[in-house]
């Protein structure tokens, strides 16, 4: 089971709740049950004092004794109609007597007159067992005449105030404690509102974002966490911008000393030499131009993966970007190795993003496709929109990939089996980080030219993206390089 | 010709020293951006070849400045960067042409050319691409040392594509170059034109990028 932060609290409040208020309830059941003890005692023993005190002066000493010389009072048991709806419940419960000084019955209700007199001395509280009922009996000790007086109570009575009492004051917890269940939980999700809204906030950020986390109100308690959150977001941020100037400085050292073996090789090459030696140094200066692609495809895929997710989008015109990267091809175009077919359903196609990425992409899907196809094949470069996407196609009729091997050709190093040497790898791997970034598919499908690959990109297109329009100079550089139309 | 090669690397200095002497060019090998804005002002080079990544002044800035007070010497920069910001970079600065290291000294040598040219106007009225070369004075085209006829719309189209040979040039400048650029051109006309061409100069004079534009090889055989 997960532990939730949520039921643990609710389950602790009501722990703690029902600690507290079952023994409260408990001492004060407890503590009633003692007074109304003490109270139905009290009252016993008044009721035992008023008779005595009726007896000593009233018309009792007139009444006339029956044929045993007793009198009997009938109390609770015989009574007018119209007085039974203000009789009380507990009165066939109580009964009294009064000895005579020889112990015998003097005055007696009918519920306690089958009661044996006292033993001499027996004055006080007692519970005495008497037709089948447990009673509390309070003696009087006997006056001046010798006369006792006794009266009694049904135990019967004081339970049923027991079991009310019990029942009042267990019965509304015992409802209760559903209710505060409920409330408890309310409660504690009221009180976690800012843990839920962190946890909102964090799971609404997109994959690798180091932008710092902020909250409405950041209770006090998590102002730590966010802090130590924030500092790591931060950290990641110096470490890739760290890299990011690393890559851009190792692109400049290295190509430097590249391009001055290159230009030394090639004046090797210009001068008069043995065949052999100027074969050796064509290989190096091959191996050199390999060496460079490598380089500087290792480093286009650094700078792209340390491009912060957060970073501002611009508008980029695909179809500028592609004259440009056309334009960057166009050595390996003029060796006529490959036709080259380009088709653009737009003089422009705008989308939002990172102009580097999106031009390492198109760059290395051209790029890809020139080099794989066999002497003689056809390249077919478009770009096209519908309604949610910017396309870009690369159709070749190379050898292909079969589909059950297309998902491992995104691997850095890949490389296809009896492909021409170079690698798929890096080159789909720049294509797919930089579609990553904007969000884009990467589809590798059957081309139609019945045999090949055909790579499709299609770039989510913002509701404004159709009509966004760049400012027209800046982009007009790349629409016709600057050397061939100015 | 004179040009300046400003470069800091000692290597790669005198690397393209050698190789620019080769090529038949006089050259003056600077190493840092003041030097390099001094001799703009002062010795009024045909070209100047400028590093970006220079000790006392960075490139963009000696471009910067040198345009300020109206140098107009055409600047072809070499640079280690290549983030295309850095290309637009240098361009907007006044630069007129960007190669990124590493490079083929052939390509050097045309991007000189082409730069040279567009500079000078045609001085020498002649423009080359291995076997195949005109003459712009004369209107008239060689291939292999022979003489080909060609109409006046040939010669235009390819004078054009010879001014920017070994690169594509997008047909939109074609036909501006051929049919001017009021003119509404009918769809195929370019076309029609360029198979006239490869007829008369071989098939491998021109490269055909479908739906884009054409290309003359910087070795035409």
């Amino acid at each position: 089971m997960r532990a939730s932060l949520r039921g643990r609290l609710r389950w602790l409040m009501l722990g703690v709740l029902a600690a507290v208020l079952l023994p409260l309830g408990i001492f004060s059941a407890a503590r009633s049950i003692r007074e109304i003890d003490e109270l139905m005692d009290g009252r016993l023993a008044q009721s035992a004092h008023t008779i005595q005190s009726l007896r000593d002066h009233a018309a009792l000493a007139a009444a006339q004794p029956n044929q045993h010389g007793t009198l009997e009072v009938p109390l609770g048991t015989q009574r007018h109609p119209t007085e039974r709806e203000h009789a009380h419940t507990y009165e066939s419960e109580v009964g009294f007597q009064v000895f005579g000084r020889d112990g015998k019955i003097l005055l007696s209700s009918t519920t306690l007159a089958e009661l044996p007199p006292p033993v001499s001395g027996d004055t006080g509280f007692k519970d005495v067992q008497h037709d089948g009922r447990r009673w509390r009996i309070f003696t009087l000790p006997p006056n001046a005449d010798g006369v006792v007086i006794r009266s009694g109570e049904r135990y019967d009575s004081r339970r049923d105030i027991l079991h009310a009492l019990w029942i009042e004051h267990g019965l509304p917890p015992l409802i209760c404690l559903p209710l505060l269940a409920v409330l408890a939980g309310w409660a504690v999700r009221r009180g976690l509102q800012p843990l839920q809204e962190l946890r909102g906030q964090l799971s609404a950020r997109r994959p690798g974002s180091r932008e710092p986390l902020r909250l409405e109100h950041p209770p006090e308690e998590l102002q730590p966490v966010l802090a130590a959150l924030n500092e790591q977001f931060a950290r990641m941020e110096d470490a890739l911008e760290r890299e990011r100037r690393f890559s851009a400085d190792v692109a400049h050292e290295l190509r430097t000393p590249v391009a001055a073996t290159m230009v030394n090789l090639e004046n090797a090459m210009a001068a008069p030499l043995p065949s052999e030696a100027h074969a050796a140094i064509g290989g190096a200066r091959q191996g050199l131009v390999r060496l460079a692609r490598r380089v500087e495809q290792l480093l286009a895929l650094a700078r792209l993966e340390a491009v912060p997710a957060a970073r501002p989008t611009t508008p980029v015109d695909l179809v500028a970007l592609a004259t440009a990267v056309i334009d960057e091809l166009s050595p390996m175009i003029a060796e006529g190795r490959v036709e080259l077919g380009v088709g653009f359903a737009a003089d422009r196609i705008v989308v939002q993003g990172h102009e580097a990425a999106l031009l390492a992409l198109l760059r290395n899907l051209l790029d890809n496709a020139l080099r794989h196809v066999p002497d003689g094949g056809k390249v077919q470069l478009s770009i096209s929109a519908t309604d949610r996407d910017a396309v870009i196609e690369v159709t070749d009729d190379g050898e292909g990939i079969p589909p059950e091997r297309r998902a491992a050709v995104f691997a850095r190093f890949h490389r296809e089996a009896g492909s021409r040497g170079e690698g798929y790898g890096l080159g789909l791997s720049i294509v797919q980080r930089a579609a990553q970034w904007h969000g884009a598919s990467v589809e590798l499908l059957d081309s139609p030219f019945g045999r090949g690959l055909r790579v499709r990109v299609a770039i989510p297109l913002r509701c404004d993206d159709a009509v966004v329009k760049a400012e027209p100079e800046r982009w007009s550089i790349f629409r016709a390089p600057p050397d061939i139309d100015a | 010709m004179h040009i300046i090669l400003v470069e800091d690397d000692a290597q790669l200095g005198a690397a393209l020293l050698r190789a620019l002497e080769r090529l038949g060019y006089a050259v003056t090998w600077l190493r840092d951006g003041p030097a390099a804005l001094a001799a703009l002002r002062g010795h009024a080079p045909d070209l100047m070849l400028l590093d970006l990544g220079l000790p006392g002044k960075d490139g963009l800035d000696v471009v910067r400045e040198a345009r300020r007070t109206h140098v107009h010497t055409p600047i072809l920069v070499i640079t280690a960067r290549d983030e295309l910001g850095d290309r637009i970079d240098g361009l907007d600065a006044g630069a007129d042409d960007y190669l990124v290291k590493p490079f083929h000294v052939d390509e050097l040598a045309a991007r000189m050319r082409s730069l040279s040219r567009r500079v000078r106007g045609h001085a020498d009225n002649r423009l080359e691409a291995g076997a195949l070369c005109i003459d712009l004075g004369a209107s008239q085209a060689w291939l292999r040392g022979d003489p080909v006829e060609l109409t006046r719309r040939e010669f235009s189209l390819l004078q054009k594509l010879l001014e920017h040979a070994g690169r594509v040039v997008r047909r939109e400048s074609l036909e501006a170059a051929v049919y001017g650029l009021d003119r509404e051109v009918s769809g195929n006309a370019l076309e029609v034109l360029v198979h006239g061409l490869r007829r008369k100069l071989g098939a491998d004079a021109i490269r055909t990028v479908r739906g884009f534009g054409y290309m003359v090889p910087r070795e035409v055989p």
